[in-house]
């Protein structure tokens, strides 16, 4: 199952790093992303598309939980249908 | 003030009064800060062992514990003590030195990228870059380590910041914890109801969560005023009261088969402060097959993860446990489980002389006051003392729960030692773990700390060569030490008086000279070598497929 996270994160030298390290220890394949500034300067702009034979929510309750990501999307490849955000 | 003048203030804002560590090059700087400080350091006698302290200083106080290294090798050995302490949830604040910020990422002498090795066994970690960042930096660290889930976190501090003028101020975000609940939390606690006084065969699976969360009074009385039969994990053992007629005992690989049986009969299953660790389910799918789920856990990724639950509570547990606490009818369960219970106590009769250590560590636990700690290694006797010891909190039973680190037991139980200095301190080893940290035998000399030693030695490397046994068809691959040093010459070497005992005769008088006497002491225990831990679940077997010793 393919989905697409959306995140936005305190724009620190270190969390993509963690973002990415999350995905990949708990079973998600990286498969698109890109990055930008927010409008604010302080804050980052994260989109990516990840798979994984797992649930989306394994991975989504887990990135939540770092410090530096302040909001979360998610969004089902298949339908366009947000699946859970914070 | 300085930097390093700067964390010292941080600190004993923050109430620490103890930390742990070993100086180096470039955590200078706050040592000599610390020398006329009012903090107390124990120096240990590697990175490891200081982190480890610290978790045992934590654990046992139920405070946040301090580990301070330098950069390098100082920082990479505190890894495992980091990794341990985001297993088991331990508030842990380390603070490591850093080469000076313009010779990072030059390949400086004693670099190391710790911020990037300590993504994956921290909560967080910071790596300080300005000054005027440093006490907000460790007011948030101190604030990440105990809220929510607790977990490490770490501060990394280049020289020259601890060295650069800075001025301490107090937190600046000072966040309102106050619960209040709302309709939908309301609701939820009724859906649980519902499930609870429907249900007729309910259990109460606890895991560690419950006292992290300060909730023991609070889960004894639901117990208590709902008569619902408990099963406890291994990091949970000592938060049911241990005279409960309705507690069975630890559940899992190496549980109770009353504790077992229950869960696996039951319809429903209240969780707290647990977390469906494989150690406990066995194979997942077949793990409580027809219960329905009513998991309390702070960590909302620890809900569904491995086991889908039909309500879900990530409020406060005190809150969600005094609002299920409802008085039910249901003798018939109750009766049965404890029919389970008396058909499956625990059997200390084996024949022959040998030291037998299940009787020994259940006639040290007798001998024990109730406010007795016991920290232990992992293995074997990490077993045994989950099974046939007595805990009347979790804050005395100190074990490498999540990580299953060897190497724990002997620096937990020092810095348990320095957070309850009128309370004894038991440590229980075995010959394989205790050889992993065996230098901090020097720290307990250093301030003559007064851990009782209990050294279960099998010459072997004992839970591997029980599975090489089972599992391998007897090929003992690299788990036989009978290399072993003299333990008790090696004691003295550190100035610790110790006895040898080999026979069952020998036991109870050891034991109670060992507790007689003031200081340390090392109790040299020799077991049979070919000892297993019954009962045993078999990996990938359900927890209904118990083998037993004769089996």
């Amino acid at each position: 199952m393919s989905f697409q996270l959306q995140l936005q994160c305190h724009k620190q030298p270190d969390v993509v790093e963690r973002v990415l390290r999350v995905v990949r220890h708990r079973g998600f394949t990286l498969n698109t992303m890109s990055m930008t500034p927010s409008n604010c300067g302080q804050k980052i702009e994260l989109s990516m598309t990840v798979s994984s034979l797992r649930p989306a929510h394994l991975l989504i309750t887990q990135v939540q939980k770092l410090h530096d990501v302040v909001t979360l999307r998610c969004i089902d490849s298949q339908t366009d249908n947000a699946a859970i955000s914070c | 003030m300085n930097g390093a003048e700067a964390i010292v203030q941080t600190l004993i804002h923050h109430g620490v009064d103890t930390v742990f560590g070993y100086p180096g090059g470039t955590i200078m700087p706050l040592y000599d800060a610390l020398f006329d400080s009012p903090i107390e350091h124990l120096l240990c006698r590697h990175e490891q062992g200081a982190g480890f302290s610290a978790i045992g200083y934590a654990r046992s106080s139920h405070r946040t514990g301090v580990c301070i290294a330098t950069s390098g090798p100082g920082a990479t050995n505190l890894i495992t003590a980091l990794a341990d302490a985001m297993m088991d949830s331990v508030p842990i604040v380390a603070i490591t030195g850093q080469v000076p910020t313009g010779a990072i990422g030059t390949d400086a002498f004693q670099e190391i990228d710790i911020l990037g090795l300590s993504m994956a066994c921290t909560k967080h970690s910071f790596l300080v870059t300005e000054p005027e960042t440093l006490c907000q930096t460790l007011h948030q660290a101190f604030t990440l380590a105990r809220s929510g889930r607790p977990g490490p976190v770490l501060v990394d501090i280049p020289k020259d910041i601890q060295q650069a003028i800075a001025s301490w101020h107090p937190p600046l975000d000072l966040v309102a914890n106050n619960f209040h609940p709302e309709k939908v939390e309301s609701d939820n606690l009724h859906k649980a109801l519902g499930l609870i006084t429907s249900s007729s065969r309910p259990v109460a699976y606890i895991g560690g969560g419950v006292g992290m969360a300060n909730a023991t009074e609070e889960l004894r009385q639901f117990l208590n005023i709902t008569g619902i039969p408990s099963v406890c994990t291994l990091k949970g053992l000592g938060t049911v009261n241990a005279d409960d007629p309705s507690y069975l005992g630890m559940l899992g690989m190496h549980g109770t088969r009353a504790a077992n049986t229950a869960v696996q009969m039951c319809d429903l299953l209240i969780v707290a402060g647990a977390r469906f660790d494989d150690r406990v389910t066995g194979k997942l799918e077949a793990f409580a097959p027809d219960a329905k789920v009513i998991h309390i856990d702070i960590d909302p990724a620890e809900v569904n993860k491995r086991r889908p639950a039909d309500i879900t509570f990530h409020q406060p547990m005190q809150w969600v446990l005094a609002g299920l606490s409802t008085h039910l009818q249901n003798n018939e369960w109750a009766d049965y489980c404890q029919q389970l219970k008396t058909e499956h106590q625990w059997q200390y009769n084996k024949p022959g002389d040998d030291i037998y250590a299940p009787l020994l560590l259940n006639q040290l636990s007798q001998r024990l006051p109730d406010n007795a700690i016991v920290s232990c290694d992992v293995g074997q006797h990490q077993m045994w003392v989950a099974q046939h010891m007595t805990f009347h909190h979790t804050h005395n039973h100190l074990t490498s729960g999540g990580l299953g680190t060897m190497g724990f037991g002997l620096p937990a139980a020092i810095g348990a030692a320095l957070a309850r200095p009128n309370d004894p301190v038991v440590l229980v080893s075995g010959d394989g773990s205790f050889m992993m940290n065996i230098q901090e035998l020097n720290t307990i000399r250093r301030r003559q700390l007064p851990i009782k030693i209990v050294l279960l030695d099998n010459q072997k490397l004992g839970m591997v060569r029980q599975w090489q046994e089972l599992f391998y068809d007897g090929r003992y691959s690299e788990t036989d030490l009978s290399d072993n040093p003299d333990f008790i010459t090696l004691a003295h070497a550190f100035g610790i008086g110790g006895k040898v005992i080999t026979h069952r005769d020998e036991v109870t008088c050891a034991l109670d000279e060992m507790l007689d006497i003031e200081g340390p002491w090392l109790l040299h225990v020799r077991i049979d070598a070919m000892e297993n831990v019954w009962p045993l679940v078999p990996p990938g077997a359900s927890n209904h497929e118990m083998l037993e010793k004769s089996s």
